[in-house]
């Protein structure tokens, strides 16, 4: 590979990286499979509110009638308090439907995209609050 | 209803004493937002306010009793919020500097890699970046640390700067006091840092580094043989700008640097982000 090559794939790989919807915040994403889809409908179980990420857990009935406990991981508790969020935001027995990308060597875990309450309103919405200069 | 449960890979400032009338006009527009989770709104003393009570980021830079610009405050690259995330489902957007994927993303033929960093590069894309350091909560190792997505404190004495990051609540040091940079240091993840005044620009000068480190996502190499310069300029209030100079003759095959801008954080406060609290994800790549 010439360096014209090298420069051309650093360039695509770091537009790919930043059109990715996912976080950078402490690792690549790799074990997630960012093109699939995963959508669920269910009820919290735990709220784990640590760095470096945070993770929600949620009950869901599959089609065999079988509650299976979903794993969604979350950006930092740092990046969601400063887009207004709190460890209190999301509470076990909330309903919620997610959507996200699951993990691709482990069943029942994935990145969250999109966390909806009960009647489809998006619960993680805003920007961080900032001046800028 | 019946329960399964898959195996899982994870086993399991002081107050202010004097607020100005401005102070007060911004404090009671964001009232409630004050009240809110620690700090993180609260009213940064001491610095130039706009009759609205907004922060005036376009004032001259402050300067030290000694005349020189002070860079004390918290920084954050220079990237802005994203206003559609405001009504839309946003969870994984993050601010974050360009450079933190690449640092070498403004010059126009890329870094100048040596065979050996192609090599490194290759097998860290091959292995999807899951060897970066950063993954495994190592510390933020400079000048890598200004583009991450944590922010960063700098503390400033006429013989000391120091900068603290909110990622692993690392610090730096940067002596100012004309100390030479050690000889045959023990290789260390930020180096050792001395500073000096070129006018109003600190140089600050880094020898000492790890082998192993990496400046950005993609792996690109700083090595033991790097020597580093960062040169820092307040340009206002509100903003900073930091030129990173390498010249690593085994990473790279002649001298680069590029530009970078800081913008000052202000009303908020620095966050502990503890990495090996709750570190999952190294855990989800083995299998």
């Amino acid at each position: 590979m010439n360096l014209n090559h090298l420069s051309r794939l650093s360039a695509l790989v770091g537009l790919c990286l930043a059109l990715a919807p996912a976080a950078w915040a402490h690792h690549s994403q790799s074990e997630y499979d960012l093109r699939s889809k995963v959508e669920v409908e269910g009820t919290v179980t735990k709220v784990d509110w640590r760095s470096p990420h945070a993770w929600v857990y949620v009950d869901v009935t599959n089609d065999k009638g079988q509650t299976v406990n979903w794993s969604f991981e979350l950006p930092s508790p740092v990046t969601l308090m400063r887009r207004g969020w709190t460890r209190d935001s999301l509470k076990p027995g909330d309903r919620v439907k997610v959507s996200g990308a699951p993990a691709r060597n482990y069943p029942a875990i994935a990145i969250a995209n999109s966390i909806r309450d009960g009647n489809g309103k998006p619960l993680f919405t805003g920007t961080t609050r900032i001046h800028e200069p | 209803m019946l329960t399964s449960k898959h195996p899982s890979p994870f086993t399991s400032t002081s107050p202010v004493r004097a607020l100005w009338p401005a102070t007060l006009l911004f404090v009671l527009a964001t009232g409630p937002a004050v009240a809110r989770a620690q700090w993180l709104n609260y009213p940064t003393p001491g610095i130039p306010r706009l009759a609205s009570g907004a922060p005036d980021l376009k004032a001259p830079a402050p300067r030290t009793p000694e005349g020189k610009p002070d860079f004390s405050g918290m920084w954050f690259a220079n990237v802005p919020s994203r206003d559609s995330c405001r009504e839309k489902d946003c969870i994984q957007e993050e601010r974050m500097a360009r450079e933190q994927i690449n640092l070498g993303i403004t010059l126009k033929d890329g870094l100048p890699y040596t065979e050996w960093s192609r090599e490194q590069m290759k097998t860290r894309r091959a292995n999807g970046g899951r060897e970066d350091p950063h993954s495994y909560c190592m510390p933020p190792n400079f000048p890598r640390a200004w583009t991450l997505p944590q922010h960063s404190r700098i503390v400033q004495t006429p013989s000391m700067m120091v900068v603290l990051h909110e990622f692993n609540a690392a610090y730096r040091e940067v002596y100012l006091d004309g100390r030479p940079l050690p000889s045959n240091p023990n290789p260390t993840w930020n180096g050792y840092s001395t500073g000096h005044w070129e006018g109003d620009t600190l140089v600050i000068e880094t020898s000492g580094i790890r082998d192993d480190m990496w400046l950005d996502i993609q792996g690109s190499p700083v090595t033991e043989s790097a020597r580093v310069t960062e040169r820092l300029k307040r340009l206002s209030l509100g903003l900073m700008q930091i030129e990173i100079a390498v010249n690593d003759p085994k990473a790279y095959t002649r001298p680069w640097s590029v530009t970078i801008e800081m913008a000052l954080q202000v009303d908020t406060q620095m966050l502990e982000e503890i990495c090996m609290d709750n570190e999952r994800d190294t855990k989800l790549y083995k299998k």
